[in-house]
């Protein structure tokens, strides 16, 4: 139900519900709080509650995928209080994770700070949560599920105690088991572990006891911590802090060494990258390194943190030194391996490597003008990422000015021939200018179907001093106003 | 014994290849050029051409001059490219106006081979020259400042240049006197009334060219055409077609 807010699948009021496919048909298993307040209950059918709801229920098809994506994310963004976190598996039924903040804990300021930060936080994110905290797995869970309230703190030793009120569901029994159990009439944990093992091993298995021993911590249970995700980062530590610039470059490039290899393994490239110096005294700089296109190579990747740096002169201040350079690469790019010899651009490669060293340097990007389908003029081309190819601009146009002004400027006290005769003077930026020679008109109409506007016409005019405009009325001739005249660029 | 004439011929042909061997040897290796293909402006430049690496300065006569200022710049830098394989880089400093792709595309210059930057100020155009210079990924390089060519910052551009394949570096200034500078050439570039063709529509731009300063060669000035489809300038014929034209294009 979180997962559908959160991805603004459920946007209406009212009661909804996830519904997968059970025994005997679909079957409810997960509500928001309408449908809850209406007595639904996970596990119910749903033809069932249909029939016994008299309001309409939005239903939504589970999707296991998305929904052990979504708790991966959570998982990763829990990451941030240790790093062993497990999610849940089949026999918890997947919907939490396990943290071990085994030494861990300190770093909020104890476990009580960390369980508090955690439910605040989780709560912040519209994430509702049930903590506990204890010395095994099992007993965390137990608490956490089936436990009487939020936030319970188990202390090492005391699991019995807090386990053997719990219903025997806590256990993480199969849903077999737990029936045969309760039909005994053992109904809590603590009933469980009151019988004699041998028995009860006998009659249900040894699923009952491993789980009564990992949950009192009689028996280890490791937990399968996520696995660190491909993560394309290398560190280094000095024991000699170091200050230098070339000293930094060729940590950074040794770096990039070593994330190469691994980058190259899964047909990636870098297109951003975060270079981190930890100074003694606790100070971070980091500075962010972007590419034009995706690269590996060490070479190039050290020059660009050259620039950066030189661009930053003495503002990089080493103080005690840095003892610890970190390498990122905070974007990756598909990286297809390309052939140098035959057919490959060299220039490209050249130009990639100037427009990285502009962007870095200097700040600033390298454009090309490509042409768009518009006969506005001023909407026929725009500036686009130079790594785009080139666009083949129409021929067939007449001729355009070659500068173009954003913005037309108007031209004042024209003397034209009505009802489409070229202006024969006219007054431009304080000037009176005398028309020699003109062509046109060259009618562009407006795009109506953008917003309504006039067609212009468009004449190409020389000056006797041999300036050459390009001009426009805007909208036909009409009798009853001047026309209004505009100079919309300039010829060579 | 007698010499025969042709001996003493030979003789002296050899002895004036060797002068010539002793006289070049002292001098640098010619540098590249990019040749006009006008042999009244040839004689004017050193090499026979705009010399490739150094910069050039170009400026409008008059304020109003300026677009006529930049076609010639970009006519040059379309010679550049005609020439062979390679892209040009236009880097813009604030307020200077970008060419116009169809614009250029009418001028004879293919806007796919032409990069923009659009920079600051006049400071980061002639450092991404000098970035150009050193990576020497592009056969043109035109920059449009607001101010002008320090001769510091030109100094450090014809550093920069030293090398194989140099490209065609173009500085475009305001109109003004401009300050003293280390480059090459200096243009002062107007406007004049474009060549028609018989029914008196317009059929290429023309340009009255002056070279102001030129290092080891010879001021002058022309009235240039443009032939955007050719690629090339050219001096506008003498044959009285336009009479009024000609009469009005001269001084």
């Amino acid at each position: 139900m979180t997962r559908l807010r959160r991805a603004g699948l459920a946007p209406e009021p009212g009661p909804h519900a996830v519904a997968a496919a059970g025994s005997g048909g679909l079957r409810l298993v997960a509500l928001n709080d309408e449908a809850r307040a209406l007595g639904l209950r996970p596990g119910e059918l749903l033809g069932r509650v249909r029939a016994r709801v008299g309001v309409p229920l939005r239903i939504h098809p589970s999707e296991p995928a998305e929904e052990f994506a979504a708790l991966l994310r959570l998982c990763r963004w829990a990451s941030r209080y240790t790093p062993t976190v497990a999610p849940f598996g089949p026999a918890e039924g997947c919907h939490g994770l396990y943290l071990d903040i085994d030494g861990a804990a300190h770093l909020l300021g104890g476990e009580e700070a960390l369980l508090d930060d955690l439910s605040r936080r989780l709560a912040g994110s519209g994430i509702p949560a049930r903590i506990a905290l204890a010395s095994t797995p099992g007993c965390a869970f137990a608490l956490a599920r089936h436990g009487r309230m939020d936030g319970i703190l188990v202390p090492p030793g005391e699991e019995a105690g807090a386990l053997a009120g719990l219903p025997v569901e806590a256990l993480r029994l199969e849903s077999g088991a737990a029936e045969g159990l309760r039909r005994l009439g053992l109904r809590t944990v603590g009933d469980v572990e009151a019988l004699p093992r041998s028995g009860l091993g006998r009659r249900f298995g040894l699923a009952p006891l491993l789980r009564l021993d990992q949950a009192h911590g009689r028996r280890p249970e490791p937990l399968a911590p996520l696995e660190e995700s491909e993560g394309f980062a290398a560190a280094r530590g000095f024991i000699d802090p170091i200050g230098h610039q070339s000293d930094v470059v060729a940590a950074a490039r040794s770096l990039m060494g070593e994330i190469a290899p691994r980058l190259e393994r899964t047909g990636l490239g870098a297109s951003a990258l975060r270079l981190t110096l930890h100074r003694v005294d606790g100070l971070d700089r980091s500075f962010d390194l972007g590419l034009s296109r995706p690269e590996r190579c060490a070479e190039r990747i050290a020059a660009l943190v050259r620039l950066c740096l030189e661009r930053l002169g003495s503002g990089l201040d080493a103080g005690f030194g840095f003892e610890t350079v970190t390498l990122a690469v905070t974007t990756a790019e598909a990286m297809p391996a390309r052939q140098s010899t035959f057919g490959g651009s060299e220039s490209g490669d050249r130009i990639a490597t100037l427009a990285d060293i502009l962007a870095q340097r200097i700040g600033r990007k390298l454009v090309r003008l490509a042409p768009q389908g518009s006969h506005q003029p001023e909407q026929a081309e725009a500036s686009v990422p130079w790594t785009l190819p080139a666009l083949p601009y129409p021929d067939h146009l007449p001729a355009r000015p070659l500068v173009l002004f954003a913005r037309a400027e108007a031209a004042q006290d024209v003397l034209a021939m009505a009802p489409d005769g070229p202006p024969h003077r006219f007054r431009w930026r304080k000037e009176e200018h005398r028309v020699a020679r003109a062509e046109g008109p060259e009618r562009i109409a407006a795009e109506w179907w953008h917003r309504p506007s006039q067609p212009r016409d468009y004449y190409r005019i020389e000056c006797e001093a041999g300036l050459r405009l390009w001009l426009y009325r805007d909208g036909p001739h009409q009798s009853d106003r001047p026309a209004a005249w505009f100079v919309h660029g300039m010829f060579p | 014994m007698r010499k025969t004439p042709e001996r003493t011929a030979q003789e002296t042909q050899l002895r004036i290849a060797n002068l010539r061997a002793l006289v070049s040897a002292g001098e640098p290796a010619p540098r590249a050029v990019l040749p006009l293909g006008l042999p009244a402006i040839e004689g004017h430049l050193p090499g026979g051409g705009l010399v490739l690496g150094p910069p050039h300065e170009i400026a409008p006569e008059e304020p109003g001059d300026g677009t006529a200022a930049l076609a010639f710049a970009l006519a040059l830098v379309a010679c550049r490219l005609a020439a062979g394989a390679g892209e040009a880089m236009i880097a813009s400093a604030e307020g200077q106006p970008l060419p116009y792709g169809h614009g250029l595309s009418s001028l004879g210059l293919d806007p796919g081979r032409v990069l923009l930057m659009e920079a600051g100020g006049d400071g980061e155009v002639f450092r991404a020259f000098e970035a150009a210079l050193h990576a020497r990924c592009l056969s043109a390089l035109v920059g449009l400042v607001g101010e002008g060519l320090p001769l510091k910052t030109s100094r450090r551009l014809q550093l920069a240049a030293e090398g194989a394949e140099p490209p065609l570096v173009l500085v475009l200034r305001p109109a003004g006197p401009g300050s003293p500078n280390g480059a090459a050439t200096r243009w002062s570039v107007a406007s004049a009334p474009g060549a028609i063709d018989r029914f008196g529509t317009l059929r290429a731009p023309r340009w009255r060219a002056r070279l102001e300063r030129c290092r080891n060669g010879r001021g002058g000035s022309w009235l240039l055409e443009w032939d955007s489809a050719a690629h090339r300038l050219r001096l506008p014929e003498r044959v009285a077609r336009d009479a009024v034209a000609a009469g009005r294009a001269g001084p």
